[in-house]
């Protein structure tokens, strides 16, 4: 059966209990098709659970899912023929050299002949940068080295799907950005899922976003619309003056949904959430201004950091899903 | 760059997709590396070593066995010859065995331990393969090595001493009792890795019936129909000429198999429903 669907990867009320925990709670998932989709949560929160039930590495206790059209479960095969997967600790033959490594991966996948499958190989290795360490021992790799080989071994088949578990978690700040690097060179071949809790990864590399927490899918979509936050438009104001007869005009316009003010140095900050983004964008400063015994210090759009959206849902203020 | 479409694809059963790969690997786990003579070294030299010692030199088991001993046995060449042949049979089964668990006993658990099964099984390849190609590369392997050499050069040595070829039939049917005793410890073994996810419950239960089954059948004799345990000796007295009932012989070698085949077939079940 062939994919009818922008998605690469649906679950519908996906399950995974072990006993009385729960590890994944009614999951249903969309993955876009030639997304890097950054799937987010704290250590515990279920990641590498579904990944591996994406897999059919675990078993799901209830719900369904598919890649490619293809049942996770009864088509696993069919599926693992189109994906690459990198484990949060990636795993190597230790007999063989970074080279025999991706012989033996791509072997799966392909009879021959061998003169393109060596020329796949050195490919792989020109991607990830480990051209000069080809014959060596992997036992001799750095954390980085082996991380990159990784991602090389996942996407030697050129899959259609790479599913990477925490690929720059455990790695330097060089470390990271250099598995980023690689991953912005695959997407336009491929669709990306990996899991992390760096969010500065994921602000930096993805375009779509899904957080869990708790074996819970709390929030999924566009990173543009993860990073709204769950509050929708808000804008911030540093005003001096006066505050009561502001208050009262504010809360008669009937697109302003809510206010908050806070003192900071003498001066008043005020959150300011509303409805029509349009109206608001051309009149709330005028309509502040308005009031002669106001000053405004400060006007603008409340921008949010990916980690106060995701500390937000995380402590429960918040569901964007 | 090549597009996949240039390379040939995997044509395989679709129960066994990614067995001749898996096999591949673990053939050259053996015979790629320096295993595989290490291995023909150590049992050839423990075995066939122990052997020529009792074969050449000057014996003094010989000397010391009383003339009923000797005359039992049909002269004093041939009891030196039993004496050899008890070495490699009776003494050589347990010590099999035992290095058979050894080397058998990380196939599976050191995968799981160690992460690799997980990503094996997330590229195509069915559990089914994966036990199969287990069995379908081992199993040659130490059958070759463990016995199949050692036992060549023990004929060899037997026929030396004998200054005649050593009677051909009775000694490859011991052999081929010996490597039904191998065959099932290493089935046994890799069966026990699915079930269990340490090493200690392998090596007990393992090691416990090889060493522990002679005693075990001593108290309830039944148990040499249906287990390993009296092959060593039954392939002994099967070389040595002896008069041995049939069902002595054919039950426990039967039974040996049939056991074989159920942990084959456990392991394949248990396998497939692991979650890694």
């Amino acid at each position: 059966m062939l994919q009818s669907t922008p998605f690469v990867i649906e679950t519908h009320h996906l399950c995974k209990s072990y006993g009385d925990v729960q590890s994944l709670r009614d999951v249903n998932l969309t993955v876009p098709r030639h997304s890097i989709f950054g799937f987010l949560g704290p250590n515990g929160a279920g990641k590498t659970t579904l990944m591996k039930t994406l897999l059919n590495l675990i078993r799901p206790t209830a719900g369904t899912g598919t890649i490619f059209g293809y049942d996770i479960v009864t088509e696993s095969v069919r599926i693992r023929e189109r994906v690459g997967y990198l484990p949060q600790q990636p795993r190597f033959i230790d007999q063989m050299t970074a080279r025999e490594n991706l012989h033996f991966a791509a072997r799966f996948f392909f009879s021959g002949p061998e003169a393109k499958l060596r020329a796949r190989c050195d490919e792989m290795l020109e991607l990830v940068g480990l051209e000069d360490k080809a014959n060596r021992p992997i036992k001799g790799f750095s954390g980085g080295e082996k991380q990159r080989l990784g991602i090389a071994l996942a996407q030697v088949n050129y899959p259609d799907l790479l599913i990477l578990d925490e690929p720059a978690s455990a790695l330097d700040p060089l470390g990271r950005q250099a598995v980023l690097d690689v991953m912005a060179r695959l997407r336009k071949y491929t669709t990306i899922f990996y899991s992390t809790h760096i969010l500065d990864d994921v602000q930096r590399a993805s375009d779509t976003v899904a957080i869990l927490n708790r074996g819970q899918l709390m929030a999924c979509g566009p990173i543009e619309q993860i990073m709204k936050g769950g509050e929708g438009v808000v804008y911030s104001m540093a005003i001096k003056g006066n505050l009561p007869v502001l208050d009262t005009r504010l809360k008669e316009i009937p697109w302003v949904t809510h206010t908050s003010v806070t003192q900071q140095n003498g001066t008043s900050v005020w959150q300011v959430s509303v409805s029509d983004e349009g109206a608001a964008e051309k009149d709330l400063l005028r309509t502040v201004l308005a009031d002669p015994g106001v000053t405004v210090a400060e006007f603008s759009r409340k921008k949010y950091e990916l980690e106060e959206v995701f500390m937000n849902i995380v402590k429960g203020a918040g569901n964007v899903c | 760059m090549s597009a996949n479409s240039d390379f040939q694809q995997v044509n395989e059963l679709k129960g066994l997709r990614g067995f001749s790969n898996l096999f591949h690997k673990e053939n050259k786990a053996w015979w790629g590396t320096h295993r595989w003579w290490i291995n023909t070294l150590l049992w050839t030299v423990l075995l066939c070593g122990l052997m020529a010692i009792m074969l050449f030199a000057p014996n003094e088991e010989a000397n010391q066995a009383s003339a009923s001993e000797i005359l039992q046995a049909g002269g004093a060449t041939a009891y030196i010859l039993s004496l050899a042949l008890s070495v490699f049979f009776e003494f050589g089964g347990p010590m099999l065995a035992i290095g058979t668990v050894i080397q058998a006993q990380d196939l599976i658990i050191g995968e799981k331990q160690n992460g690799l099964i997980e990503w094996l099984l997330s590229k195509p390849l069915t559990r089914r393969a994966y036990i199969l190609a287990k069995v379908a590369a081992n199993a040659p392997a130490l059958l070759v090595l463990f016995v199949g050499l050692p036992a060549t050069v023990a004929y060899g040595l037997l026929s030396l001493r004998t200054g005649a070829p050593y009677p051909l039939l009775s000694f490859m049917f011991a052999v081929a009792i010996l490597t039904a005793h191998t065959f099932f410890y290493l089935t046994l073994t890799l069966m026990l890795g699915t079930l269990f996810n340490n090493r200690g419950p392998i090596l007990g239960i393992a090691l416990g019936s090889v060493l522990g089954g002679g005693l075990m059948g001593g108290f309830i004799k039944p148990l040499f129909s249906v287990t390993p345990w009296i092959l060593p000796k039954v392939a002994w007295m099967i070389t040595t000429g002896q008069a041995v009932p049939a069902e002595i012989v054919f039950a426990p070698l039967v039974a040996t198999l049939l056991w074989s085949l159920v942990f084959i077939f456990v392991a394949l079940v248990k396998f497939e429903k692991m979650e890694f």
